[in-house]
């Protein structure tokens, strides 16, 4: 593998050095724009005691185009459907070069404090959050006992 | 030495997933996830038109391809579901030669399964198969 840019190189190296509280994102070794992300679901959420796991790639005009973000583990949320793509702001067209893969990581953890339910990407999950809100949230509950279950490395 | 980009499988499949929603795939053929929530992106589903002036003509065939965690440095598999006589396909079970299949056979790293599904479908229309006699339409392989 060819030298990685400055950028990156930085950004990866502060993500270990001082990792955002209750978040785990560290490069695979054999390609370094790819990361095995780990979260913590946020206290007072429906996540709280959930464990979900993403991954994270760095595309080739990072930082212009922003990172590619998926949840591995399953997850009852409104922005985020059944392939564990995110439908969030800063990851299309809010993007701007100024952002971090930390400000990415931080936005999440408060997506899932803070679901939309009027900017769906899952339009069964929404309206469920619209019609019967306390429903959902004790599904989403369900979701994070059943499937939410790893640890934080 | 420049740094050489490799888009990890699951991004690429996404990729290939996102053409497919929006209509993008090549002229003839369709590619889409066989389960709607399948997270992990293994299982397939596409479809080939056959091509006018063959004796595969007004036909549709389905078929099933598989990813495994090792795409695309390995090919998908593919497996025909509709009845469908080629000779890198088995009449028994509509699986795909590997080794003789076009798009699987020639297969690289940037290859997608569009690209797979559109050699097979210019193959359709080569002098030596676009003749070639057909089984009954809308049957299957078990």
């Amino acid at each position: 593998m060819g030298e990685l840019p400055r950028r990156i190189q930085k950004e990866t190296q502060r993500l270990l050095s001082e990792p955002v509280a209750g978040i785990s994102a560290s490069p695979y070794q054999d390609n370094l724009r790819y990361f095995n992300v780990v979260l913590a679901g946020p206290a007072t959420s429906p996540f709280e005691g959930g464990i979900f796991r993403l991954e994270l790639f760095l595309p080739e005009e990072y930082p212009m185009a922003p990172p590619k973000v998926r949840f591995l583990t399953k997850i009852y949320h409104p922005n985020i459907d059944k392939l564990g793509r995110i439908c969030l702001d800063i990851l299309k067209d809010k993007w701007s070069p100024a952002l971090q893969v930390r400000t990415v990581l931080l936005s999440i953890q408060a997506l899932l404090s803070a679901p939309n339910p009027e900017d769906p990407l899952d339009a069964g999950v929404a309206d469920h959050w619209k019609s019967n809100e306390a429903a959902a949230i004790e599904e989403a509950k369900r979701w994070t006992q059943q499937y939410a279950t790893g640890s934080l490395p | 030495m420049a740094e050489k980009i490799k888009i990890p499988r699951n991004f690429k499949l996404l990729d290939e997933l996102e053409k497919g929603e929006k209509g993008q795939n090549s002229d003839g053929v369709t590619v889409g996830l066989a389960i709607h929530d399948d997270i992990t992106l293994t299982h397939w589903n596409g479809t080939i038109f056959g091509p006018p002036g063959t004796t595969f003509d007004n036909r549709i065939y389905a078929l099933s391809l598989s990813c495994s965690d090792r795409y695309p440095q390995i090919p998908p598999s593919l497996r025909f579901n509709s009845k469908i006589n080629l000779p890198y396909i088995d009449q028994t079970t509509g699986v795909a030669n590997p080794s003789k299949c076009p798009g699987i056979a020639d297969w690289k790293e940037a290859d997608t399964m569009d690209t797979v599904l559109y050699k097979i479908r210019r193959d359709l229309c080569t002098p030596n198969n676009r003749k070639l006699p057909q089984p009954a339409e809308n049957s299957t392989y078990q």
